[in-house]
């Protein structure tokens, strides 16, 4: 029996799944490692804790699992975040820890940038929005304030080409993921220049550029004895998350989305063309050669109602915050649409799209003598899909969604998918697979080895599980809610930035 | 509540038990200036706040210490009034000596204890390690100290061995508290993190799991399982791979040898480091650092 291995390299952990050729899950494991903020804005990850735990778990997974089932491992193919950045010196020793995407670092860097006329330039040509996540805006705060690492570093890389190096020798990225650096030209497939000589690095100074169902090369013989895996298992680069979860999804036509709510959240649509958007509220990142997987990012998903948990559950019985959040959404429940009046802005943690305001903060608004903590609880929802929203109207002003497919844990809970149906007012579809980028790697990975004739046969495989239609009073309920929603999100620039400012004093 | 005063050497009550220095309830009615001045503790002190609002500065942290307040000053840490001298109100203490108190964590209570080496040991380690010297809202502890005197004053049958399990008890009380106190428990990730870095900061310790769940307040079933859950491996196996991390990095600089490496990220010998290391990935560790040389010769 023949076994596809997937790798996802992802925000706190490393997750290993093991397909069989039909796409069933015969195994799968996870390690986390931390993350070290030794600085407000900085977030980091130690590359080789990253290397170590992926070995670990993959080790673990192939001998106590799929070597006893007697699988032949005929692939093994990756997936990573986006906007990793890691610097190695000419010996390809890491200079410091990996700078994830959520580092903001660069903010002041990414203010200039997105001011300039240099700046709309590069966001057209590279698909990746100014900001601190993106590696452009990271080169450029290192050149600017840490000169020596600047200096020294003799490539800077995602972390999936490190952990690729360490396994086969070679330093490379794929398309799809060069596509989120902010470096690379999604039109004409080569890294751009003018990014390049903006953040002051050649090409050498990055890792070679590859399609995404490369092969770098054979896994050293030594990993192949350690993991016991043949020599011809074949190793497949692959492709970002983002990209793979959207595949994951089973979303390949023009007129559906997909929306991803974990701690984080993003409203994506795949297709043959860029959405130019004069205002930069898109990303446009590359699946293959020939898909774009555009939308927009937000902070505030999961992690927002995670923190309300946090601070207004009733943990009196034993601690256990999935069944504290459970037992809120129940209470939340019994709450009228719309919260009776009270709304929520949920920029705890600043904006992505549709704002790109790093300022922005969260906010009840409406209270009054009636409202009770349950109303929190639902306004805390309703806030974090109007949210969701927002990015998913924007993204209609240049294609027609008819459906929309779900995935991630906040958003596949089945009280906010009915949300999601209502406030859209869109069918909405959860897919079976638990972990969808896991399951785009694998439709990739077996598409490229004939198993589907194409990525858009491959995406029809995915299995829809439940579908869930909107609610049409409810929608107008929402829709009337929401307008104030933006108005307020917009007009409350002025007093976002004095506040940040006095939170910063601190 | 009456007040009492017990000291070693001048207390006849106390001429059996020569590790309690000092153990009284007193009530301060005036101010006296200079009458809390700097002072380095040579015994565990434990003090119960039970009436008044104390101003304390403690290791060189300012405290404000209200009824039901504890604090615990360790061997070698320092201790005075805000303003060197003792606020109004009433307050009852206990001082504790130890035969030995070290930096790397070694607490060795006395033959006394009831408590075995690893115990006690663990114990010092949290006290050391979570640095708490205040604890709010510990309303047992008073019961603890008026059970000893009452133990040491009726003088019934037992009341030796009664007198130090109290005194074992309150310690382990205490650090209970400090760990449930110092730990958000709707927060096992943040705990965990905080866990985490403790264990970087001192690799070499050869950890077990009852002192990393001690650490964060969990009894060691609970603990596992939660480690299990968040990071996908047990205690022991995360600690491993967080040694193998940081040997991968010490083996990338050239200048430091194999055994040093090994015994610095907390590997019992190179023996040990070399198989472990091998069963991971394949290479010994001398191998993997040949490779890398390799690669900067290929350069």
């Amino acid at each position: 029996m023949e076994s596809i291995i997937t790798i996802e390299l992802g925000t706190n952990a490393v997750r290993v799944f093991a397909f069989d050729m039909h796409g069933n899950v015969i195994g799968s494991r996870k390690g986390s490692y931390p993350t070290f903020h030794s600085e407000p804005d900085y977030s980091e990850q130690d590359p080789e804790q990253i290397f170590i735990t992926m070995l670990y778990v993959l080790k673990n997974l192939l001998t106590e699992e799929i070597h006893p089932k007697k699988y032949q491992i005929q692939a093994i193919c990756f997936t990573a975040s986006m906007h990793s950045l890691l610097a190695i010196d000419s010996q390809g020793v890491p200079l410091g820890n990996m700078i994830t995407w959520a580092d903001n670092r660069g903010k002041r860097e990414a203010q200039e940038l997105k001011r300039s006329t240099l700046g709309e330039v590069l966001y057209h040509a590279t698909g990746t929005p100014l900001h601190p996540m993106s590696p452009l805006v990271k080169i450029a705060w290192l050149n600017r304030n840490d000169k020596s690492r600047f200096m020294r570093t003799s490539k800077f890389l995602s972390l999936k080409s490190y952990i690729l190096h360490q396994l086969t020798g070679e330093y490379v990225i794929d398309y799809s993921l060069a596509s989120a650096t902010g470096l690379f030209n999604i039109h004409t497939l080569t890294w751009e220049s003018k990014a390049l000589d903006f953040v002051g690095i050649t090409t050498n100074r990055l890792p070679d550029l590859v399609s995404v169902f490369n092969t770098p090369g054979k896994l050293r013989r030594e990993y192949q004895t350690s993991l016991g895996v043949s020599a011809s298992t074949r190793i497949m680069i692959g492709s970002s998350d983002g990209c793979m979860a959207t595949l994951g999804a089973g979303v390949w036509n023009e007129e559906k989305a997909t929306i991803t709510i974990e701690d984080s959240g993003a409203v994506r649509v795949v297709g043959k063309q860029v959405l130019r958007d004069e205002k930069q509220r898109f990303f446009n990142y590359l699946l293959t050669e020939n898909y774009y997987v555009s939308g927009g990012p937000t902070n505030n998903g999961g992690v927002v109602f995670e923190w309300f948990t946090k601070q207004f559950g009733d943990f009196s019985g034993l601690f256990d915050i999935e069944r504290t959040m459970e037992s809120l959404i129940r209470e939340a429940s019994n709450v009228s649409t719309g919260s009776d009046g009270l709304l929520f802005l949920p920029y705890l943690l600043g904006e992505r799209a549709p704002l790109w305001n790093a300022n922005a903060r969260g906010s009840y608004f409406g209270l009054n003598i009636k409202h009770e903590r349950k109303h929190f609880i639902r306004a805390t929802i309703e806030g974090i899909l109007y949210e969701i929203y927002s990015i998913g109207k924007m993204l209609e002003e240049y294609r027609t969604i008819n459906s929309l497919s779900l995935n991630g844990s906040f958003a596949t809970i089945p009280f906010c998918a009915q949300l999601i149906a209502d406030i859209f007012n869109k069918p909405v579809s959860t897919v079976s697979k638990v972990n969808t980028a896991g399951h785009g790697a694998f439709l990739l990975c077996a598409t490229d080895m004939g198993v589907y004739a194409n990525l858009e046969e491959a995406a029809k495989s995915v299995v829809i599980q439940e579908t869930i239609t909107p609610q049409k009073h409810n929608h107008a309920v929402y829709n009337r809610y929401f307008q104030i929603f933006e108005r307020l999100s917009l007009k409350l620039k002025d007093e976002f930035e004095d506040l940040t400012n006095l939170q910063h004093i601190e | 509540m009456n007040q009492f005063f017990l000291q070693h050497t001048q207390s006849k009550e106390l001429e059996g038990f020569p590790h309690i220095l000092e153990l009284s309830i007193r009530k301060y009615t005036s101010i006296q200036l200079g009458s809390f001045c700097n002072s380095v503790s040579d015994a565990i002190r434990i003090y119960y706040i039970l009436d008044g609002k104390f101003d304390w500065v403690i290791n060189d942290r300012s405290y404000i210490l209200y009824p039901g307040d504890l604090a615990i000053v360790l061997p070698g840490q320092s201790l005075r009034g805000a303003r060197d001298f003792m606020d109004i109100g009433t307050l009852s203490w206990i001082h504790i000596k130890v035969e030995k108190f070290d930096k790397p964590k070694k607490l060795v209570l006395g033959n006394w204890s009831g408590l075995p080496e690893t115990e006690s040991n663990t114990i010092g380690t949290i006290l050391q390690l979570n640095s708490t010297n205040v604890l709010v809202n510990l309303k047992d502890a008073l019961g603890l100290i008026q059970s000893i005197r009452e133990e040491l004053v009726h003088q019934q049958i037992g009341y030796g061995t009664r007198i130090n399990h109290l005194i074992d008890e309150m310690l382990i009380f205490i650090v209970r508290q400090s760990t449930h106190q110092s730990n958000m428990r709707r927060d096992f990730p943040q705990t965990f993190m905080k866990l985490e870095q403790t264990l970087r900061q001192s690799l070499s310790h050869p950890w077990t799991v009852e002192e990393m769940a001690a650490l964060v307040g969990l009894g060691t079933t609970a603990f596992s399982e939660r480690v299990k859950g968040y990071t996908g491996f047990s205690p022991l196996n995360y600690l491993i791979n967080i040694r193998i991390s940081e040997a991968v990095k010490l083996l990338r600089q050239q200048d430091n040898n194999v055994t040093d490496i090994a015994l610095e990220t907390g590997f019992y010998s190179s023996q040990h480091f070399s198989t472990t290391f091998k069963k991971l990935t394949g290479y010994t560790p001398g191998e993997f650092r040949k490779r890398n040389n390799q690669n900067n010769n290929d350069r």
